[in-house]
């Protein structure tokens, strides 16, 4: 599903590259946390999975196709695959819940009647079936981030990609957020979660890559800093 | 909530909804857009006059071509035939040596006198009358017909001429720098107004770009805008114009100069047409090219 082979990426303006020579392979269906400290290269490795930075060197394949070719025209069709999630929420501040996830199926142009089942469908899924017609600075910040959710599962993609999305959330909140990406993994979606937070990723006791100054030092199901 | 999500429905909405939102801006780039129109239009439609004038002087304004005394009649049919085949050659019209004789009779009028004698031994020659289709290339014609059998010499008022295609040729240079400039001023007003949208935009294009829409339907909104921009720019100036074109064009028609020719100048209607097209044509690919252009940084991504 998600596979990085000798993968090298370095900013021009450092000398270090922020990510060294990364091999992984992410599996159809499979729950894996990035993790690592800021400044790790975590974020490095989302931006290349969402083709928002090319690789200096090395090989992505993504659903079987190898991305590093891939011609700037057919980005946003890679893109329909994968649903993301940031830590900022990167909402619409004047429509509401319902107009949030709805854009994300017009702009590639779903029928009406589609969009009229999809969005009450995934509103519910995420909990919020009774905020749809709020705007989103009315909403607690748990809530915002299950709209964000709920608009990058709508399309139904293959893949689900967060960033830090428990970042700027208190730690129950977050729990409930992790919950929410685990019944979404359970429904056969993969889910990448790139993340600093040690104790969500101990207690999930899933699959960790763990990024440290660029490199990969240990890629195992488990804790943050090793099996539980 | 009751939204309708239809593709093409909602670029023209969010294309009117930045219009509005962006008033200043959009003001100042209709307002720009209009002046410099209006700047080509008065050059356009002053050039339109000219040309038009210039064709009236031309049918007036022909070179008399005097046939030798001494060609004979087939000479001088032939000699009709080779000038008809000139590039550039409208009217040829013989006037024979009795012809000659009596406009000059009809001149004299009252002094028929001075011409006594003249009946039995006509000194005037017979000659063609040779109208073109393109003043300009009065010179080049010319020498064609001297080289032809049978020709004596050609009569010509070449300064009128001359000034003419020099006033026309001027005109139409001055008209095509000032569209030149006009793209060039319009295209950068509109980049600048679009991206004011854009970048107040700019947390949409990004979720856009990640929910996978591609980058004509990010652009279709700002393009749409554009247009617009360009439409109500051509549609105000237009009014301007013939709103002066008209106060001008009575000034004119009245002030005795005119009156004494025998010329006439467009009325605005017989132009509104190709001026409007020219406008709205102008518009939309000024509008297209600025907002293309203010969005290549942000479709990046």
């Amino acid at each position: 599903m998600i596979e990085f082979r000798n993968v090298s990426k370095k900013y021009n303006s450092s000398d270090n590259a922020a990510i060294h020579n990364a091999t992984f392979k992410i599996n159809k269906g499979e729950f894996a946390f990035l993790v690592g400290s800021s400044g790790s290269g975590k974020s490095t490795m989302i931006k290349l999975i969402l083709k928002e930075e090319e690789p200096t060197s090395g090989k992505i394949i993504i659903n079987g196709k190898d991305t590093t070719f891939l011609k700037p025209s057919k980005v946003p069709y890679l893109r329909r695959s994968m649903g993301v999630v940031f830590q900022d929420f990167r909402l619409l501040p004047d429509k509401t819940v319902y107009e949030n996830v709805a854009f994300a199926m017009y702009v590639v142009k779903a029928t009406p009647k589609h969009v009229r089942r999809q969005v009450p469908m995934v509103l519910s899924l995420v909990g919020l079936s009774d905020k749809a017609k709020v705007y989103p600075n009315e909403l607690s910040g748990g809530e915002q981030q299950r709209v964000a959710l709920a608009r990058a599962i709508v399309n139904n993609p293959s893949m689900l990609i967060a960033d830090e999305p428990t970042g700027n959330l208190d730690p129950n909140t977050a729990w409930d957020i992790m919950g929410l990406l685990n019944d979404i993994n359970l429904r056969g979606t993969t889910v990448v979660v790139a993340t600093h937070a040690k104790d969500i990723v101990d207690r999930m006791n899933k699959r960790v890559i763990r990024i440290d100054k660029g490199n990969i030092i240990r890629d195992e199901k488990g804790g943050y800093d090793g099996e539980i | 909530m009751t939204v309708r999500y239809n593709s093409i429905g909602y670029l023209i909405a969010e294309g009117f909804k930045s219009v509005f939102k962006q008033k200043k801006m959009t003001g100042a780039s209709i307002i720009i857009m209009c002046a410099t129109m209006f700047m080509f239009g008065v050059f356009y439609l002053l050039g339109e006059n000219v040309n038009y004038v210039m064709k009236q002087v031309e049918n007036q304004q022909g070179m008399r071509v005097i046939i030798n005394d001494d060609a004979t009649e087939t000479q001088i049919d032939d000699l009709k035939v080779k000038i008809q085949q000139i590039d550039n050659v409208s009217t040829v019209t013989f006037y024979s040596k009795e012809d000659a004789l009596a406009s000059m009779k009809s001149i004299l009028g009252d002094h028929q006198d001075l011409m006594a004698g003249y009946d039995e031994d006509n000194p005037f020659p017979a000659s063609y009358f040779v109208t073109l289709t393109d003043l300009t290339q009065n010179s080049k014609v010319q020498e064609k017909i001297l080289d032809l059998d049978g020709v004596d010499e050609i009569s010509t008022d070449n300064d009128t001429i001359a000034n003419l295609s020099k006033v026309a040729q001027s005109i139409q240079t001055v008209t095509l720098v000032l569209l030149s400039l006009l793209i060039v001023i319009s295209i950068f007003i509109i980049v600048y107004t679009i991206k004011l949208t854009v970048y107040a935009r700019r947390r949409e294009i990004s979720i856009m770009k990640y929910v996978g829409a591609t980058n004509s339907f990010i652009r279709g909104p700002f393009i749409v805008e554009g247009i617009i921009i360009g439409i109500i720019s051509a549609f105000v100036t237009i009014g301007i114009v013939a709103l002066s074109y008209n106060a001008v064009l009575d000034r004119v028609l009245e002030s005795s100069v005119i009156k004494s020719l025998t010329i006439s100048l467009y009325g605005f209607s017989e132009l509104i047409l190709r001026v409007l097209i020219v406008y709205i044509i102008l518009g939309t690919v000024i509008g297209v090219l600025g907002s293309m252009i203010s969005m290549r940084k942000y479709l990046k991504v």
